[in-house]
């Protein structure tokens, strides 16, 4: 199922992982990478990732905050907040459908 | 801003990402799969920046109707408010008020704003559902406003048009086709989940609530003093589920708050 963060083509799904990621605090570019492969054992390569940044922030779903060290954190806003919690949930419902069809209870 | 590798990518974005980039490469090794990923970033970069400002302009856009459709389900909250309790002190008698009269006329904008306005936001996401839950609370609400405006042309003589139809009545179904078609729009707002849905719930009991005091149905099922708790109810939900989903509304637009004790701010 196709990620519906709107308008990031291909990049909503770095986007989702990008968002996810923040989704317990801010990060600067280089942890973002770090958990999203942690998390997905998936790497993230940093071209794809400041595509994806620039596109989320320029769409209002994530805010730069003031640099530390040169290293500059993002976290999500509420719009952002809201866009994932819809994302998450279709994905559960699609994940959950997939399951019943397999014969495999999801819980 | 020494790696080679941003050079290849356009002046303003290194003018905004560069720095914090450059310690991305640095922090590891890059191995050929990093490179060709760089590189690929820096041509979608040449490409981007060309639309970028039309992007930019969209999300502002959403933002903004955000923003205007909160601050008018607050204000229209506030004066159904001022109505409903208005007109259960007059106890629906006939001598209708100017006040009263300019306070529904501005409930009546306000909701229509605040329909605009929200929907406009949960249109992105879903928008079959969300414009047609908005067609009938518009549509009662244009009806209503027009069929006050003939109150007002015809000096509220209750006199009566094509069909037999007076202003009184045409401005009565208007009103009660947005009262009506507020709930289904609180029901595809809680189907979105783009705002609270608790303030959907509230919103979508509120307006049941105000067409059942309305029709006097309430009546019926509570008999003798009790009758007026439906009726409070009903004076107490409805605006306050506007005003409920106004705040969410203005909540969206703020900042998100921070989780994580100790993160950099």
């Amino acid at each position: 199922m196709q990620p519906r963060i709107p308008e990031l083509g291909r990049f909503a799904e770095p986007a989702l992982l990008i968002l996810v990621s923040l989704s317990d605090g801010p990060k600067h570019g280089y942890a973002v990478m770090a958990d999203v492969e942690a998390g997905t054992g998936r790497p993230l390569g940093p071209g794809t990732l400041y595509a994806a940044l620039a596109r989320l922030e320029e769409r209002g779903l994530i805010e730069a905050l003031p640099p530390v060290d040169r290293r500059r954190p993002y976290r999500l806003t509420a719009i952002g907040e809201t866009v994932l919690a819809e994302q998450l949930v279709e994905l559960s419902e699609f994940a959950q459908l997939g399951l019943r069809r397999l014969g495999r209870s999801p819980g | 801003m020494t790696h080679p590798l941003i050079r290849i990518y356009p002046a303003r974005w290194r003018a905004r990402y560069g720095d914090e980039f450059a310690v991305v490469l640095e922090e590891r090794p890059l191995g050929p799969f990093d490179v060709a990923d760089v590189l690929l970033g820096a041509l979608d970069a040449h490409l981007h920046l060309r639309g970028h400002g039309a992007a930019s302009e969209h999300q502002k856009g959403f933002a903004m109707s955000l923003r205007i459709g909160g601050y008018a389900a607050i204000a229209g909250g506030i004066l159904w408010l001022l109505v409903l309790a208005g007109n259960a002190i007059n106890n629906g008698g006939d001598s209708f008020s100017p006040f009263l009269g300019y306070a529904v006329v501005g409930a009546t904008i306000a909701t229509l704003v605040a329909l605009i306005g929200l929907s406009a936001f949960q249109a992105r996401s879903y928008p079959v559902l969300t414009w047609a839950a908005f067609a009938i609370p518009a549509f009662g609400a244009v009806v209503g406003l027009f069929g006050y405006a003939l109150v007002v042309i015809t000096g509220d003589s209750d006199a009566l048009l094509v069909g037999g139809v007076s202003p009184w009545m045409i401005s009565s179904i208007g009103l009660m086709t947005m009262v009506l078609g507020s709930s289904l729009f609180a029901l595809a707002t809680w189907q979105s989940r783009s705002l609270s849905r608790g303030a959907s719930a509230l919103l979508a009991l509120g307006a049941v609530l105000v067409v059942f005091a309305l029709f006097g149905i309430s009546g019926s099922l509570f008999p003798g003093p009790f009758v007026v708790i439906p009726v409070l109810a009903a004076i107490i939900a409805f605006p306050a589920g506007w005003m409920a989903l106004g705040i969410s509304a203005l909540r969206v637009t703020g900042p998100a708050p921070m989780r994580l004790e100790g993160a950099p701010s």
